[in-house]
This record gives structure tokens, sequence and C-alpha cells, in this order.
């Protein structure tokens, strides 16, 4: 990140891209320019919005036109009723229902082991801390596949516990909360907080508990918004391992239960059915756009 | 506390005299601990050690244990040592999965690397409405994959009627057979694949595209380099360190695809895009009555052992930038 | 200070209580024996059904539970798939009735993997009245029947019946030959622009539908019982079979433009009017109408072309399964309800009439043909209680009905079935995706693989 603060550049300069201000005075660089980034911008909304906005209007037109002109646009007019039929009759609602509750566990204990775990291993830091420190960035090295069957196999019988988690939402939940990444991010931004205001807290009597709810956890809400978006962003995503995990249709999320509907639905409802599921996390995104498009994009890519 | 803690502190005071100091910590007992806060900091990291524990380390070593075992879940696992592994390298489809996943990652690269990283010089020239454009990029990257994979298969219906052949058919091409031939169903597959994560590849970019050193365009503009040298040689250099990541990142992502075969062919047709993961899913998950757990994880530990080099390459690459 | 330990005490009250509500999780399965008071079981439901067919089911749970007021049913969506089976009984999850394919029978009785109500099926009225190659299915080594069948089917010859319209071909007369199902699928999709044969390749149905065809031209694809068996999958039939999938596709280009179908997706496609002939299981119709919508004008069916010596109909079904884990009086109330649901509409006429009345009340099919688990006449019989009741087409079903009793029914390979079809998926496949596609080499590779799972098994 240096280039842009160097002293005494002046704000000119640190703007300045690969085309110098001077270039961009000429008119044949501004011409060429100018195409390129309206050929890109044509380019985007085509590849980028294109498939979106067509799924939003086959979601609303009926089967046979979307099979005959699937590029016409309303030949026959428009068919709300693809979506309440999609929302009611095709169970939508349910499976959605289903998808926002195992979004929020997600989000819960991942924030729940990433702040505490962050929290002791950054402030409190016992002497296993470093163990466990190590062992958490471990797993980092591990990728997922490889946990995929003994994960699966240990959700059917827990260790110590000797219960089967098998179509119940802790099967998501609870191995989502077990992302070092997480933890690595949060103990990182702990690390980067003003000691002094831990030990002034310590000398007015707070104990570890108030001290992370009270003093530690209200300085970090960027990290925790970031932390939250993209649990809740990869609880939505998420496929193969609730397929595994949840085989009972009444507990299977939007993600697993659309393409087994797929064959039972008329396709202007399933198309409806595609379109609902995309609403929210397009919403978040809207709503998010910066947190998604900041550096923490590095974090959702890496995350997978 | 004090008069609690002083007949203890008689007992161990044979030890050489105060040299040390009241606070040595290997003279610690539990009540120490305790005083000092060592519960609530164990509570503390409870969620964290028992989540790891359960669902992390302990699978973990499950995985290792499992590669030299046969299971089946119902009777007793029993010690076969590297038989699973054996067993897996004389898989005549394992050839063909590894070669798949090689050709997805060649495919994913050829489609996904450059078009992204020109973009992403393209926008980073942009004066106004630069967030716009990275918007719009990054878009098909919130699509749920599920319903992107589902929306394109009904893109890539075949017949000349199927969205995609429609449109081919406006400039004269086609109807292509996309997902419905062995040699075109897995560039079809990354062409899906591309689309829905090429906006974080160029967000990725766009970062490191502000931390380029400007004074170095002016002194190439002293030279006389025109864009596409300064470009070739001032942008593209300084960038090196991002795009060795991403191509990591990359290659670490495809090495584990699994939802576009899946979803889109079932790894079909002829096992044109069978991939590894899809071979290991098929172990434990696709036959008949009880999987093969055991080659199931041999194969996963074979891929890790590929992906933990990878990722280790990208650790030492990324430590110096993100401390 | 005192604060912190409130919160400590707090936290680990969280974590217990965390601990409770899973092994309350654990244990709301079925796992508690209680000899005394109403039993609860859990049967399965067809998934993807309309809202209809739910109410028709729940009706008759009603019937069931007033007639055995001590039993308390409750569904659960469930879809047979040999892939999860071992970790959905492992974990418990299964409901206490469900249906199983005839191929997996053998081999979930001989594990043990389901329970053996063999005593108590031997109590029913009609125990010894099954069509005895049928009735293999669900016994054991020694005879005992550990599981009931409720379904069986033959393969059949589904045909669009407005398509063949279109193409100036004849509904009531199908094809009859293997040469007339080219001709007429080369017509079909000349004059209509829509697939005129398609063929199931995905999930083990490629395998399935080929090992049909290749029954039909008079090949098998195994030899032999037990651990004798020898694979024979390069046989002349199937090479035949083979060649004529071939030259439908790279010749008379007539089936179509999608080639990764599954039973889920070609019914969709048929039921949508995008196919002109397909090979399933002849009992397929009420799944292309409540699950489909297809309208039952269209649909017509067919007995398969049988060419060559000792060509046959491959016949399969269904097999209604009780959970290992059901305790004994789970087990016999499970029983009661397979009687109850799935065999009384076949052999009691009070029980086939409600039945009907219930499906036809909620516009469910009625009368829908099927190959009989016991002998025509107790067929015929149950035909004739509800005859007045029927709402589909049987005229259309006429083609199958008139000669389905005249041809041998041939059962799938015996062993590790679903594993041999998955081998043949793949050549399939390539037949039809691949034009230069050496059959010849494709059937000797999976000649060996299919000899190295039976040997394996």
């Amino acid at each position: 990140m240096a280039g842009n603060n160097r002293p005494g550049a002046g704000p000119a300069v640190a703007e300045r891209g690969i085309v110098s201000s001077h270039d961009r005075r000429r008119a044949s660089v501004r011409g060429s320019l100018g195409v390129l980034q309206g050929g890109l911008l044509v380019t985007l909304v085509l590849a980028g919005l294109g498939p979106i906005l067509w799924l939003a209007k086959a979601a609303v037109t009926p089967t046979q036109d979307t099979l005959r002109q699937p590029l016409g646009l309303f030949p026959n007019g428009i068919d709300w009723a693809n979506l309440t039929t999609a929302w009611g009759r095709a169970e939508i609602d349910h499976y959605f229902v289903n998808t926002l509750i195992l979004a929020v566990g997600a989000w819960f204990f991942q924030l729940l082991v990433a702040t505490t775990g962050g929290y002791v291993l950054s402030v409190l830091r016992p002497r296993y801390g470093n163990l466990i420190f190590g062992l958490v960035l471990a797993t980092l090295f591990v990728p997922a596949v490889v946990l995929l069957v003994p994960l699966y196999l240990t959700i059917l019988d827990v260790p110590l516990l000797h219960i089967s988690l098998l179509n119940t939402f802790w099967a998501v939940w609870l191995p989502m909360g077990a992302s070092a990444f997480n933890v690595l991010l949060v103990k990182r931004f702990f690390d980067g907080l003003p000691r002094e205001v831990f030990e002034a807290a310590r000398v007015d009597g707070a104990g570890p508990f108030r001290l992370l709810w009270s003093v530690v956890l209200p300085m970090s809400k960027p990290i925790l918004g970031v932390v939250s978006v993209f649990a809740v962003i990869a609880a939505w995503k998420d496929y193969l391992w609730p397929l595994l995990v949840l085989p009972d249709p009444d507990n299977q999320p939007l993600s697993v239960r659309l393409p087994a509907i797929a064959p039972y639905l008329e396709l202007d409802v399933f198309l409806a059915a595609l379109a609902i599921s995309t609403v929210l996390p397009i919403a978040l995104f809207l709503a998010f756009q910066r947190l998604f498009l900041s550096g923490a994009g590095l974090g959702g890519a890496v995350k997978g | 506390m004090t008069t609690l803690s002083s007949p203890l502190r008689t007992t161990t005071a044979a030890a050489p005299p105060s040299s040390s100091g009241p606070r040595r910590r290997a003279r610690r007992t539990p009540r120490d601990w305790l005083r000092d806060g060592g519960l609530s900091t164990l509570v503390i990291a409870l969620p964290m050690i028992l989540v790891f524990g359960v669902f992390s380390w302990f699978p973990i070593g499950r995985a290792l244990v499992m590669s030299v075992q046969q299971t089946n879940l119902i009777s007793t696992p029993e010690f076969v040592g590297l038989d699973n592994f054996v067993f897996v390298l004389q898989d005549p489809l394992l050839g063909k999965a590894v070669a798949n996943t090689l050709w997805f990652a060649v495919l994913a690269l050829v489609f996904g690397y450059p078009l992204p990283l020109a973009a992403a010089v393209l926008m980073s020239e942009v004066r106004r409405m630069r967030g716009l454009f990275s918007a719009l990029a990054y878009l098909p990257v919130v699509v749920p994959p599920v319903v992107a994979v589902l929306l394109w298969k009904f893109f890539y219906d075949a017949s000349p009627t199927g969205v995609f052949n429609t449109i081919a058919g406006w400039v004269g091409l086609g109807p292509f057979p996309w997902l419905q031939d062995a040699s075109s169903a897995m560039p079809s597959l990354v062409l899906e694949a591309t689309w829905a994560a090429a906006g974080g590849t160029v967000i990725i970019y766009l970062a490191a595209l502000v931390g380029v050193r400007t004074e170095l365009y002016e002194a190439a503009e002293v030279d006389g380099a025109g864009v596409w040298r300064k470009i070739w040689h001032v942008t593209l250099p300084q960038l090196r360190g991002v795009l060795f990541i991403t191509l990591i990142l990359q290659v670490i992502g495809t090495s584990q695809v699994f939802l576009e075969p899946f979803l889109f062919t079932g790894g079909g047709p002829n096992n044109a895009t069978l991939t590894i993961l899809m071979l290991i899913y098929d172990y434990a998950f696709g036959s008949s009555l009880g999987g093969n757990y055991g080659a199931a994880t041999a194969l996963s530990l074979m891929l890790a052992g590929v992906l933990a080099v990878l990722s280790a390459i990208y650790f030492r690459v990324t430590r110096p930038w993100s401390s | 200070m005192k604060s912190a330990q409130k919160r400590a005490a707090f936290a680990l009250v969280g974590v217990l209580s965390l601990a409770g509500t899973l092994t309350a999780c654990g244990s709301s399965s079925d796992a508690a024996d209680e000899p005394e008071g109403p039993v609860t079981i859990e049967v399965s439901i067809d998934a993807g059904l309309e809202q209809a067919a739910i109410d028709a089911f729940d009706e008759r749970i009603a019937q069931f539970e007033e007639a055995n007021p001590d039993i308390q049913v409750e569904t659960k969506e469930f879809t047979w798939s040999g892939t999860t089976f071992a970790a959905e009984l492992a974990g418990g999850t299964l409901p206490d009735v469900f249906p199983i394919p005839f191929t997996d029978g053998r081999a979930l009785i001989e594990r043990g993997q389901i329970a053996d109500v063999s005593e108590l099926v031997a109590e029913l009225p009609y125990a010894d009245q099954f069509n005895p190659t049928i009735a293999a299915a669900g016994q054991d080594a020694e005879g005992n029947m550990w599981a009931v069948p409720i379904a069986a089917y033959n393969q059949g010859l589904h045909y669009n019946r407005a398509l063949f319209e279109e193409a100036g071909l004849d509904p009531d007369n199908p094809p009859a030959t293997w040469d007339e199902v080219r001709e007429a699928a080369k017509a079909i999709s000349d004059k209509t622009g829509q697939a005129g044969y398609a063929h199931m390749t995905q999930s083990n149905t490629g395998g399935w539908i080929l090992t049909t065809e290749t029954y039909a031209l008079g090949g098998r694809m195994t030899e032999g019982e037990g651990e004798e068996t020898t694979a024979t999958v390069d046989n002349d039939a199937t090479v035949a079979a083979l060649e004529m999938l071939r030259e439908m596709r790279w010749e008379d280009n007539s089936m179509g433009s999608s080639f990764l179908y599954d039973w889920g997706t070609i019914n969709q496609d048929f039921a949508a009017g995008k196919i002109g002939m397909y090979v399933s299981g002849g009992a397929n119709y009420p799944n292309l109408f409540t699950q489909n919508q297809m309208n039952p004008d269209e649909y017509g069916v067919t007995v398969l072309p049988l060419e060559g010596d000792d060509a046959g109909t491959l016949g399969g079904g269904t097999l209604a399964a009780v959970s290992s884990a059901a305790s004994e009086a789970e087990q016999a109330a499970a029983v009661k309800w397979i009687d109850f649901y799935y065999i009384s509409k076949l052999t009691d006429q009070e029980q086939a009439v409600a039945e009907a009345e219930v499906a036809a009340e909620t516009d469910q099919p009625v009368g829908a043909p099927a190959l009989p688990i016991f002998d025509r006449e107790t067929y015929e019989q149950q035909q004739a209680w509800i005859k007045d009741l029927v709402n589909v087409p049987l005229e259309n079903f006429a083609p199958m009905t008139n000669q389905m009793f005249d041809q041998p029914v041939i059962p799938e390979p015996a062993v590790a079935t679903q594993d041999v079809y998955a081998a043949l998926d793949p050549v399939v496949q390539a037949v039809l995706t691949d034009e230069n596609a050496d059959i010849d080499a494709l059937l000797a590779d999976a000649q060996t693989q299919v000899q190295g799972l039976l040997d394996r098994s």
C-alpha cells in the first residue's frame, strides 16, 4: 500500500494510474480509453448482470414462453403466480427458513469460536495458548476434502457423547465454527488493539469476561462485520456438506433442495424458485458492497 | 488469601531462598492458577478447543487411521496396511480423474487468469463509476453456486432452442452440444465456474493495483514508454506477488472442484468430467450399500499431500504481506 | 470479580445445556423400548408429491389409526438411495417402514441390515400366494420373507401419443419390433423436431436400460449363481443393442440432444412432450401424472419388442422393509402398516375400494396397470373391484395389458446389481456422445470391470 501516502506527493500524482494525466488530455488516448472502458462496461453488464436479469425475467414468464423464445421479453405477459406457487406449493418458504436457520446458527458459532478464541490467544494468552494456536494454524494446511469422510463419520458418532448429529442442524453449525481462518483474522485484529485500554479496564476491576464483552468486542465491530457477512454467505453457499449430513428433506437448505426438486417442478416454477434463492445474497451484497469489494474480498476468496 | 497460602509456602521453603521471588511461575499451584483467572480463561477457550477438537483435530487424526483400515460402519474396522492406497492407485478411474482435474485447472487458468487481470487494469483507469464497474464484476460471485449451476444447465440446453444455442444462432454458429459431448463438457463447466469466480479475482487485482508505485510510471514516461510498455514493464512486475497468490489459490480451488461436475454432468459423458473429489465422493457415498471409506480417505490424503505443499508455498508468499 | 464468576457460571450453563440438547437430539430417535401403551411408527412417503397425493396419504393414515387405535403413524419423506443407506442406518434416521428396490433386497438381508420380520409376515393370510419369482426378491436363502414385495414392474416402451399422431404414426399400433422402434423414432424426430427415442444414462440408469435392451434381444449380463456368477457383458445382444443406439444417434439423429438423463429428468422431459419414446418401468404412469403433470390423453405404453431366443422383459419391483432399529412393538406395527397400506388394496375388496375412493377423490390415478405381485387371477379380481373408480385412460394401456402376461419376465442381475449398472453407464454415454466410440473396446473394458466387481462381492 506504499504509493498512496508518500509524503510530498501531491494528490494529483497519487491519483494517477498507468495513463498519465498529460496523456489523458490527448483526444486519441481519451477516445481509445473510452472505447475500451465502454466495451468493458457493456461486457460486464451482459456477462455479469445478464444471466441474473434473465433469471428475474424467466421467474415471472410462463414455461412455454421460456422454452419457445428463451430470449423474448414477455411475449404473452407476466405470470406473477409463479413466485407464489414456488414459495408456497413448492415449499420454497420451508427451505428458505431452513437456510436462514443454518446461516444464523453458523454465523453464531463462527463468531463465538472466533471471538473467544481470538481473545484467548491474543489477550489472555495462557501458557497452552501457543500450542493451541499452532494446532489451529495447522488446520489451515489441511484442505476441506480430507475432512469430508472422517468428519462425516464423526457426525454419525460424536466422540465422548456417542450420539449422532445426522439430520440435525448441529451437524452443519458446529463444523463451520471450526474455521481457523476466522480465528486468525480476529486474533490479528485483537493484536492491533491498544493494550493500555485492557490494562486500564483490569485496574478498574474488570474480569476476563467483562473485558471481552464491554471493552474488546465494542472495539472490534469492523472485523466482526467481516466475519459475519462471510459466515452468512458461506452458509448460504454450502452444498456438499449439508447434502451429506441432512438427508431428511425436511431439514435441507435451498442449495440441497433445489437440485433435488428440479425434476418434479414445472420449469417456470423452478426458475422462480431459483430467483427467490438469489434475492437475499444479492440484497446482502448491495447493502454491504463496501465490505465485499474492499480487501475483505480476499478473505472470501481464500475461504472459497 | 495470603493466610491460606502461607502454610503451603513454608513447605516448599526448602527451595533456595527468595532469589526467584514468590512469583516464580514454575512453582504455580492449581490454586494460583485459579486465582489468576485460569479457570475463566479456560472457559473462554472452551468453545474453540471443543469445536476444533471434535470437528477438526479428531477427524484429521481419524483420517490418518482410516486410510489404513477397512470399515463399513457396521462391523469393527480392520487393519489393512497400505491396501487402500494400492486399491486407489490401481483404479483405472484414478488416472482419468487426475487428468480431468488437471484439465479443469488448465482451462480455468486459460479462461479465468488473463481476463480478470485485463479487466482490473482497465478498471483501475476508470475515473468515474469505478464502484459500478466492480459491483457488476462481483455480482455473479454472490449468486449461490447451486443456483448458478442449475441456471447455466438450462442455458446449456443442447437443442437449437436452448438459450446459448439461440444466441449462437444469431451469429450463425451452433447448435453446440455443450454438456452433452465428451470434449465440450469440461470447457462448458469451466466457463460457468469462471463466470462465477472471476469477480473475486478482479477485486483482488484491483486492490493490488492501488499499491503499484506510480513514480515508476513517470520514470518510464521519461524514457518514452507507451501504455503497453508501462503495463508490461511497470504494472505487471509489481503485481508478481499477487499474481502468484491467485495462481496458487486457483490451483488449490480447482483441484477440489466438485459442485460443477456433480450437478452438471454427474461426471459424464463417459467420465469426461469425473474429478478427483467426485471420485472420493463416489468411493465413500457412490457405491451401492455402504461405501469404501478407506479408499476415500486414502485418496483424500494423497490429494492433501499435494495441496499442503501448495498451501505452504502460499503462506510463505503471503506472510510478508499480511504482517 | 463477582460478575466475572457469574459470567463464567453462565457460560458453563450454556455449554452444559448445549450438551444436554445434543443428547436430547440423539435419544429422540426410536431407541426407547416401550412395551406398554401406544406405539408410534414412522412410515415413508414419496418425495415431491402434489398436495392432493399427500392428502390422500394422510387420509389412509387416519383410516389405519382408526382401525389400530394403539398405533400412531408419522410420515417421513424418503427416497431410496443405496449410497446413503448405510449412513442413515448407522445414524438412526431411517423411517421404520421404507421401500427398497428388488436389486438391493438380497444384499440387505444377507447382511442383516433390515429387521427380520419373517415370522410376522408368515402369519399374513396371503404369505404363500406371492408369485414365486417375485417373492424371492424379499427372501433369505432359507426362504424366509424379510421384506414384502409391494409392487412389481416389467419394463415397457412408453410413448407420447400426441407426437405419434403429429409424426403420422398410429398411436394404437405402437412399434412391435426394434426396427419399427427405430423407424418411428426417425419419423418423430424428422416431423416434430423432438427426440424420437431417448435413453437414460446417469446414476446407474444407463446400465439398467442397457440391460433391459440386452434381455429383449436375448442376452444376459451375468451367468451362474451366487459365488459362481461370471460376467457376460460383452455378449452379442448387448453389442447389437449398442449398435442400434449408435445408428439411431449418429445415422438417424433421432435421439434428440440430451444424453445425460436419469430417471427423474427423463420422466420430466417425456411429460413435457419432448420425447417420443423411451424405455422405463411399466408402472411409471402414476409418477408421470402426479409428479410431472403428464396429460393422460398423450400417454401410451406398450411391451418391449422381444427378439431372439431366450429374450424376455426385465422385471423388478419394490419391497417394503422394516428398519433394524425398530423395537419389537414397532416391528409388529410396521408389518400391520405394510399389510394395510401396500397389500390389502390388492387382496381385500373393501380395502381396495376404500383406497381407490380416496385416490379418486383427490384426483390421484386409479387403476393404472402394473405387473401383479400375486397371480393373474388376484390381479384381475382387484381390477374388477375398482372398475367404477378407474380414472386413467385404460385404452391407452391396452398395448401393454394385452400382451404383458405372454412375456417372460427376467429378474435383474442378482449380484452387485447397482454396481454392474454403474459400470455400464459410461458405455451408454460414450456411444451416445462420441461418434467414433468403439463398442467392442468399451464392452471389453466393462467386462473386466464387472468381473472384478463380482469377484469382490
